[in-house]
């Protein structure tokens, strides 16, 4: 009878893990909100929000004055595509703290990512074809 | 006995007893689930450029958003979308502060972060509304600009191309446009809603202690990945409706 009890305490530990053993790095238990170690913390955090308000405003400033200042619309493009994906890293890596994961879980959430690759290529290249299609022929 | 001597470090970790990731199920979860979504989203999108790679002619953003709540017909291109980045931006900042706070066990810091998230979420929402009932005003929504007898003065001002080509194709773009737009933000919009909800429930948990108890505020950086990733998920439709 009594190994198959349990109180509360233990229900909780089945439910969710004994998460104190699975924590690491900056995933570990801290006690003070106030360390150097907290504030070095919050501070990144801030430091990437200012990038994150920052690369936002130059996308807009180049969508509104962008192809009026003689720029290439092509151009104008990349650079929104580089900065999408550059905002987009600095938010999986600082905000969902992947970049403080071990490499092997890294790896196993990016790889299937890479899979849009073809995705993109092949659809966006199949909608061009058609327009060329119903265009000139 | 020698095969366990001969096993690397790296081999045990593989051996059972603990998370060769070190991640709890449920994060892991978490992520496969987001990566799943990411699949969802990414393959909206890409049929979206896909239609627009077919279009001959496409509406162009800056002159389909240009309005802002209160200023009546004044241009303002990108601004009010520019406000609901930043919004998002910003609750996403204040949700990885509840998440920092919960690995300090810091009950207080959780609750008044996660409100200002709430918040955050609250008001992109608002902002959405007002933008969809907008253009629902111009005559925006799904399977709108159907009728062939639609007047060409009631869509060529979207385009900014040439006017013999408007006529001919613009009418369809503009459908396509609308119906990719409405469904696009509408399944990023519901996820803000279900992720609020989320936001809210973990709020009265922590309020009521439930996690103090637990001895751990994990659920608060469970709840906290997918609300990241519903931001993260504006940075792409922000960038493919509005700016390319």
């Amino acid at each position: 009878m009594s190994a198959h009890h349990h109180n509360d305490n233990d229900t909780q530990v089945l439910y969710e893990g004994d998460q104190s053993k699975l924590y690491s790095g900056l995933m570990n238990h801290h006690t003070d909100i106030h360390s150097a170690d907290s504030k070095k913390q919050v501070s990144k955090i801030w430091k990437v929000t200012g990038l994150l308000a920052i690369v936002t405003i130059v996308e807009v400033a180049l969508g509104l004055y962008g192809t009026g200042a003689g720029m290439p619309k092509g151009l104008v493009n990349i650079f929104f595509l580089l900065l999408t994906i550059y905002k987009a890293a600095y938010i999986v890596r600082v905000f969902m703290h992947l970049g403080d994961e071990k490499k092997s879980f890294l790896i196993t959430v990016l790889i299937p990512l890479t899979l849009f690759i073809w995705f993109i290529i092949a659809f966006l290249y199949d909608g061009g074809f058609w327009l060329e299609m119903n265009t000139n022929f | 006995m020698s095969q366990a001597t001969a096993t690397t470090q790296d081999v045990k970790s593989w051996n059972g007893g603990h998370s060769p990731f070190n991640v709890s199920y449920g994060k892991m979860m978490m992520w496969f689930f987001l990566l799943s979504d990411a699949f969802t989203f990414g393959a909206f999108l890409i049929s979206y450029g896909t239609t627009r790679f077919f279009s001959a002619v496409w509406p162009d953003p800056n002159k389909v958003f240009h309005s802002f709540p209160f200023l009546g017909e004044a241009n303002a291109p990108l601004l009010f979308v520019s406000l609901m980045t930043f919004i998002l931006i910003l609750s996403s900042v204040t949700m990885v502060l509840a998440v920092h706070a919960g690995h300090y066990n810091d009950r207080k810091g959780v609750i008044k972060w996660m409100l200002w998230t709430i918040i955050g979420g609250i008001a992109f929402l608002a902002c959405q509304a007002w933008e969809w009932t907008h253009l629902n005003h111009q005559g925006a929504w799904w399977g709108s600009f159907t009728d062939p007898a639609t007047a060409l003065s009631s869509f060529e001002h979207f385009f900014t191309a040439d006017k013999a080509v408007i006529a001919q194709h613009g009418l369809q773009a503009t459908h396509d446009f609308y119906n990719y737009f409405f469904t696009i933000t509408g399944f990023h919009g519901f996820h803000v809603f279900s992720g609020v909800v989320f936001n809210v429930m973990i709020l009265l948990n922590t309020v009521n202690g439930k996690y103090e108890l637990r001895g751990h505020y994990e659920m608060v950086e469970k709840v906290g990945l997918y609300w990241h990733f519903v931001d993260l998920v504006w940075v792409f439709v922000f960038t493919c409706f509005y700016l390319l």
